[in-house]
């Protein structure tokens, strides 16, 4: 996991995307307990092409110079596939602006905050995801007014009330 | 009745337990989450292969090969 990130770090150093974050449920799994995943979520901000469109092909082709394969929706990057989810709307641009600066090992890396995590497990909104959101509630260090204001900011009040009342 | 008021206190020591495990589990550091990740990740494999979901175990140059099985 460590090469992994180091490998994520030497693509925003080389410019190919300009932040990356951890999220989904290895996100999730930085805060509470361990949660079962086979693949690493990685949601990135992505250089501005001339026609600007959203496109990962410079990211996997510099993979794949590499050595690095693809399976399925993700790469294989020393051993852990890795999928990468472009920001692709306001909450997930927030979310990786304000993602936090933690390290593994020697490695430094992001993860999101656990109310973002939490605000896009709601916008998500899958059966999972429901599950993440009472995981985060119950164990992770979630400031409360922080995550009023990313919910209201992204219009997710009223999905918030409904699977936590 | 009785033997439920019994029952009561176990139960609620029970889920306590379970309870300091998880908040035990939340407190390891990241590398150690990962590492545990892996474990289930093996102990789950088979069974989703069997059930036709083709899904990879990490291979983590920072666990030895041994680890791996």
């Amino acid at each position: 996991m460590e090469k992994t990130l180091q490998v994520l770090t030497e693509l925003e150093h080389d410019g190919l995307l300009v932040r990356y974050a951890i999220g989904g449920a290895m996100g999730a799994t930085f805060y509470v307990e361990p949660v079962l995943t086979f693949d690493l979520d990685v949601f990135v901000i992505l250089p501005q092409t001339a026609g600007g469109l959203l496109t990962l092909a410079p990211i996997y082709d510099a993979l794949r110079a590499r050595g690095y394969t693809e399976e399925g929706e993700c790469v294989n990057i020393e051993g852990v596939p890795v999928q990468f989810l472009p920001a692709h709307n306001a909450l997930l641009e927030e979310a990786l602006a304000e993602a936090r600066e933690t390290s593994y090992g020697a490695t430094a890396t992001r993860v999101l905050r656990a109310e973002h995590l939490a605000a896009i497990a709601v916008q998500t909104g899958r059966d999972k995801d429901r599950e993440r959101v009472r995981l985060l509630l119950g164990h992770a260090p979630l400031d409360g007014e922080y995550l009023r204001a990313v919910l209201a900011r992204h219009n997710l009040e009223a999905r918030w009330k409904e699977w936590t009342s | 009745m009785e033997g439920m008021d019994k029952l009561k206190p176990e139960i609620a020591r029970l889920i306590a337990a379970k309870e300091q495990r998880r908040c035990k589990l939340a407190a390891l550091s990241f590398p150690e989450k990962v590492r545990i990740v892996v474990q289930l990740q093996r102990m789950v494999a088979p069974v989703l292969r069997a059930r036709g979901r083709p899904v990879r175990v990490w291979r983590l140059a920072e666990f030895t090969t041994d680890e791996h099985g």
